[in-house]
C-alpha cells in the first residue's frame, strides 16, 4: 500500500498514513482536497465502494473530523480518509455525485453535527429526529440535561437522596452537621 | 354485468389453504443483540449505594432511593439507584462508571404498558423478567472510567529503613497527590466510618483543585491533628471507600498528610478560623494526648481559657511516646501541637494530676474538667517468671526510645503480642540491631495490628511465631528462657473467632536477651478519688453520649479517648475530645444540652 500512500501524498498532500489492520489503512487530507481525493480513489485506484461516512466532534481542537471509508473489493482493502473541518464554519463539498448514497450520510451529518454539504439533495430535511428544534445533538457541547429540562416536564414524585446525608441520618444522627 | 364479476369473489378461495404471505401476530421474538443496551439490572448485594451512576447520568434519569430491608451501614448507604426510563437515553455511562460493577444492562428492550408511571423502577430490588440476564451490556474487559490503582507511595527500602529511625513513608508530590485525588468520586460513604466524621470528599476536592488552605480548614473542622492522622490513622474510611469495592481504595490518609505537609505552620492562621472572644470560663484538661489536645483546641477556639496538665515532659501522649518516629516524626507532631498552643492553650508539662494536684482541686479552680489519660499501664505476661529483669514492657520500651535512652535490648529479642505496640516494639528492636521473634497466641490473620504494620515488620526481618501461648519465663544466666506452648485453633462457638487451645506436649523454648511484653494496656485511675463522684465500671469512667462523667458537686467532669472508648485509636480520641468540647461549651455558655 505504500505506493498508494506516496501517490496520494504527491497528488493531494495526504499524510499520516497508518496501517490499522492488514485490510484497513487510514490517511489524512485537507478538507479542500477531500472531494478530489475520493474521486481519484474511486475512478483510478479501484476504491469504488463507499462503505461508510461519519464525523467525530473533536471539540478540544475546534474541528469536526470527517471520516470516509472506501473499499477496493479487488484487493480486499479498505481506506479511511480523514479530514478536519473548522468547527466554527463546517462546510464540506458534497460527494453525492460520486456515490449515490452519499447524500444520506450527509443528511445525517447535517442533522447530528450541523455540518453543511451545499448542493446535497434533501440535506436540510429531518433525518431521524422528527420535530427536533434543539442544537445538533451529537455536538459535544450539547447539554442533554439542560435540553431535557427545558423540553420535557419532570415526572412528578421523583425524589433522590444524598448517600452521605442518608448515612448521617441513619448512623450518627447526633452529629448535627 | 360481466360473468367475471360473479366469479371473482369465489376465485380467491383457491388460495385459502396455501401458506399466507402475511406475518402472524404476535410477531416472532426479536431478541436484542448480545451486548444490546436494554433495561438495567443491578446486583443489589454488591451495590453500595454510592450514587456515582446518578452523578454521571447526563439526563438525571437516576434517583437514589431507600430500599425496604436495607439500612445504611459502614461502606453502604443502603440506597439503591432507581431509573426513570422517561429520561434514560441508554448511553450506559452509569454501567461504565459503576465502582463496584454491580450495575449492568440486560438486552431486553420490549416492555409495554399503558401506565406511563410504571417505567421507573429500582433494578435488583423490584423483580423484573430480565433480572439475572446473562446477555446485555457489560463494561468491556479492561475498560474503566475510574482508576482502580492507587498512586504508589514512595517508601524507604526495607533494608535501608531498618538501619535508622528515618521516616519510612516519604509523602507525595503535588502531581502524585492530585492524581490520587482524581480517583475519588466524592460519594461520601467514607464519612460515616470516620470516628470524627471528617469532611473527606471536601478536602480531597481541595487537593484536586490545588486549594490547600480550604483543605486545611476542612481538616481542622473536625481534627486538629492532621499531620499525625495523615500518617498513623487507622483509616477506617478507606475500608468504606466505594472505589475499594473493585480496586484500591483512595489513599485518604496520605491525602490528608499531603495537605498538612504542604501548608507551613506560619500560614495556618490565614486558613483557619480565629478564636472567639474570651468567655471568661476556664477548663482543665488532664492528659495532653490527641483526645485532650483536641478538646483543648475546640474549647480555645470557642473562647475558653484552657490549661492542659501533662505528666510527661512533652505533649502528645501515645502519639509521641507510643509511636516510633519512623512512623510519626516528632517535627510533624510538634507542628500539630504548636498550632494548638498558638491559640493560647497552656500545656503544663511534667505536671501529673494526683497527689498535690488532685482532681478535686481542679474542680475547685476550673469551670469544667476533661479527663483523657489514656491507657498508660502495660499488662503483665501473667505467667510465672514475669518479673524477670529481662521481661520489659512494650510501652516503656517505646517511650525510652522516644526519650533517646539507650535501650540495651541485646542481640535476641522476643516480642509477645499481636497489636500495633508489639509491631512497633519489634521494629524498634530491629532498628537497634536485634534479631526479633514476634510470638502471638493466635494466627497472623487474627492480629489486631494494622496489616501494613505486620507486613512491614516481617519485611524488615522480624520472624513471626504464631499460635504461641506463653507458659513461663525462666532465668538462663541473666538472660530469659521463654517457654511457650504451641496451640491449635478451635472453633468453640459458631460465629465467634476461634480460640487457641494448647497442644499437649508441644512445648518450645528459646533463650532471649530481652522479652518485650506487649499484650495490651490498662488505665491509670488512681488520681480519681471516690469522693469525686466519677463512676468507674470495668476500669473505665462511665460517661454519657457527650462524655459527661459527673455534673454533681463542683465543676463537671468529662472523659474521653482510650480511657473511655473501645476503639482505642487516635482518631476516636480526637472525636471524643471534640464532642466533649462542644458539650462543655454548651454547659458553660448556658446554651443547654
Amino acid at each position: 500500500m505504500n505506493e498508494l500512500a506516496k501517490e496520494l501524498a504527491a497528488r493531494y498532500g495526504a499524510r499520516d498514513w497508518h496501517d490499522r489492520r492488514g485490510d484497513l489503512s487510514s490517511t489524512v487530507v485537507d478538507p479542500i482536497r477531500l472531494h478530489d481525493t475520493l474521486a481519484w480513489l474511486k475512478d483510478s485506484a479501484g476504491y469504488a465502494h463507499l462503505s461508510f461516512a461519519t464525523a467525530v466532534d473533536n471539540i478540544e481542537r475546534g474541528v469536526f473530523t470527517l471520516t470516509y471509508t472506501v473499499r477496493n473489493h479487488e484487493q480486499g482493502h479498505s481506506l479511511m480518509v480523514h479530514a478536519d473541518v473548522d468547527r466554527a464554519n463546517p462546510v464540506v463539498d458534497s460527494i453525492h455525485l460520486l456515490w449515490g448514497q452519499g447524500w444520506t450520510y450527509q443528511r445525517e451529518m447535517k442533522e447530528w453535527f450541523g455540518i453543511d454539504f451545499p448542493g446535497s439533495p434533501r440535506v436540510d430535511e429531518e433525518f431521524v429526529l422528527e420535530g427536533w428544534e434543539g442544537p445538533p445533538m451529537m455536538r459535544r457541547d450539547f447539554d442533554s440535561l439542560a435540553y431535557s429540562d427545558a423540553t420535557y416536564e419532570g415526572r412528578p414524585g421523583r425524589v433522590t437522596h444524598d448517600p452521605a446525608t442518608r448515612m448521617q441520618e441513619r448512623l450518627y444522627p447526633e452529629a448535627g452537621k | 354485468m360481466d360473468i367475471k364479476d360473479f366469479i371473482a369473489p369465489f376465485a380467491v378461495w383457491k388460495r385459502a389453504f396455501e401458506k399466507p404471505f402475511t406475518v402472524k401476530k404476535p410477531i416472532d421474538e426479536r431478541p436484542g443483540a448480545p451486548r444490546y443496551r436494554g433495561f438495567h439490572i443491578n446486583d443489589a448485594d454488591k451495590c453500595v449505594g454510592c450514587g456515582t451512576c446518578e452523578a454521571i447520568c447526563m439526563n438525571r434519569a437516576i434517583d437514589l432511593v431507600p430500599v425496604e430491608g436495607r439500612d445504611a451501614k459502614e461502606g453502604d448507604s443502603g440506597l439503591r439507584p432507581r431509573v426513570d426510563y422517561g429520561r434514560c437515553c441508554w448511553c450506559a455511562l452509569c454501567v461504565d462508571i459503576c465502582p463496584s460493577g454491580s450495575l449492568n444492562m440486560s438486552n431486553e428492550y420490549v416492555w409495554i404498558d399503558s401506565d406511563p408511571d410504571v417505567f421507573r423502577y429500582t433494578p435488583g430490588v423490584e423483580p423484573k423478567p430480565w433480572d439475572g440476564s446473562a446477555l446485555g451490556y457489560r463494561r468491556a474487559e479492561g475498560y474503566r472510567l475510574l482508576d482502580g490503582t492507587r498512586v504508589p507511595m514512595p517508601e524507604l527500602d526495607h533494608h535501608e529503613a531498618v538501619k535508622s529511625f528515618l521516616e519510612l513513608v516519604r509523602g507525595w508530590s503535588r502531581e502524585q497527590a492530585e492524581k490520587e485525588a482524581d480517583r475519588c468520586v466524592s460519594c461520601g460513604l467514607c464519612i460515616a466510618s470516620c470516628p470524627a466524621h471528617m469532611e473527606i470528599p471536601g478536602y480531597i476536592k481541595a487537593v484536586r483543585d490545588g486549594d490547600l488552605e480550604t483543605g486545611l480548614r476542612l481538616l481542622y473542622q473536625t481534627n486538629p491533628f492532621p499531620e499525625a492522622c495523615g500518617r498513623i490513622c487507622t483509616h477506617r474510611c478507606e475500608e468504606a471507600c466505594s472505589i475499594g469495592t473493585d480496586g484500591d481504595p483512595v489513599a485518604i490518609r496520605w491525602l490528608k498528610r499531603y495537605i498538612a505537609d504542604q501548608v507551613e505552620l506560619a500560614d495556618y492562621s490565614k486558613a483557619l478560623p480565629r478564636k472567639e472572644a474570651s468567655s471568661g470560663k476556664r477548663v482543665a484538661i488532664v492528659g495532653a494526648g490527641p483526645g485532650g489536645l483536641s478538646a483543648a483546641y475546640y474549647l480555645a477556639l470557642l473562647g475558653h481559657e484552657v490549661t492542659v496538665h501533662e505528666k510527661d515532659e512533652a505533649a502528645g501522649g501515645m502519639l509521641r511516646y507510643g509511636i516510633p518516629e519512623y512512623r510519626l516524626p516528632y517535627p510533624a507532631l510538634d507542628k500539630d501541637i504548636g498550632y494548638i498552643e498558638s491559640l493560647g492553650v497552656k500545656i503544663e508539662r511534667g505536671a501529673p494530676v494526683g497527689e498535690g494536684r488532685s482532681l478535686a482541686s481542679l474542680r475547685e479552680r476550673f469551670d469544667a474538667v476533661f479527663l483523657s489519660t489514656g491507657l498508660p499501664a502495660a499488662y503483665g505476661l501473667d505467667v510465672p517468671g514475669e518479673k524477670h529483669p529481662r521481661v520489659l514492657d512494650g510501652v516503656a520500651v517505646l517511650a525510652a526510645a522516644t526519650r533517646g535512652q539507650v535501650l540495651g535490648l541485646g542481640a535476641r529479642v522476643a516480642v509477645v503480642g499481636g497489636g500495633n505496640v508489639a509491631m512497633d516494639a519489634a521494629r524498634t528492636a530491629l532498628r537497634n540491631g536485634a534479631s526479633v521473634d514476634i510470638l502471638y497466641r493466635r494466627r497472623e490473620e487474627d492480629m489486631p495490628a494494622d496489616p501494613d504494620e505486620i507486613r512491614e515488620a516481617k519485611a524488615e526481618g522480624a520472624r513471626l511465631v504464631e499460635k504461641a501461648i506463653p507458659l513461663e519465663v525462666k532465668d538462663a544466666g541473666g538472660k530469659a528462657r521463654f517457654v511457650w506452648n504451641e496451640a491449635t485453633m478451635v472453633q468453640k462457638e459458631a460465629g465467634k473467632r476461634p480460640v487457641p487451645e494448647p497442644i499437649p506436649g508441644a512445648i518450645h523454648e528459646e533463650i532471649y536477651d530481652s522479652v518485650i511484653s506487649a499484650i495490651g494496656q490498662g488505665p491509670e485511675l488512681s488520681y480519681i478519688a471516690e469522693a469525686d463522684g466519677v463512676e468507674i465500671r470495668r476500669f473505665k469512667p462511665v460517661v454519657d453520649r457527650d462524655g459527661l462523667a459527673t455534673a454533681a458537686g463542683k465543676a463537671p467532669v468529662f472523659a474521653g479517648g482510650d480511657l473511655v472508648n473501645d476503639r482505642k485509636d487516635a482518631i476516636s480520641a480526637i472525636a471524643d475530645g471534640h464532642r466533649a468540647a462542644s458539650a462543655i461549651d454548651r454547659l458553660l455558655s448556658g446554651k443547654g444540652a
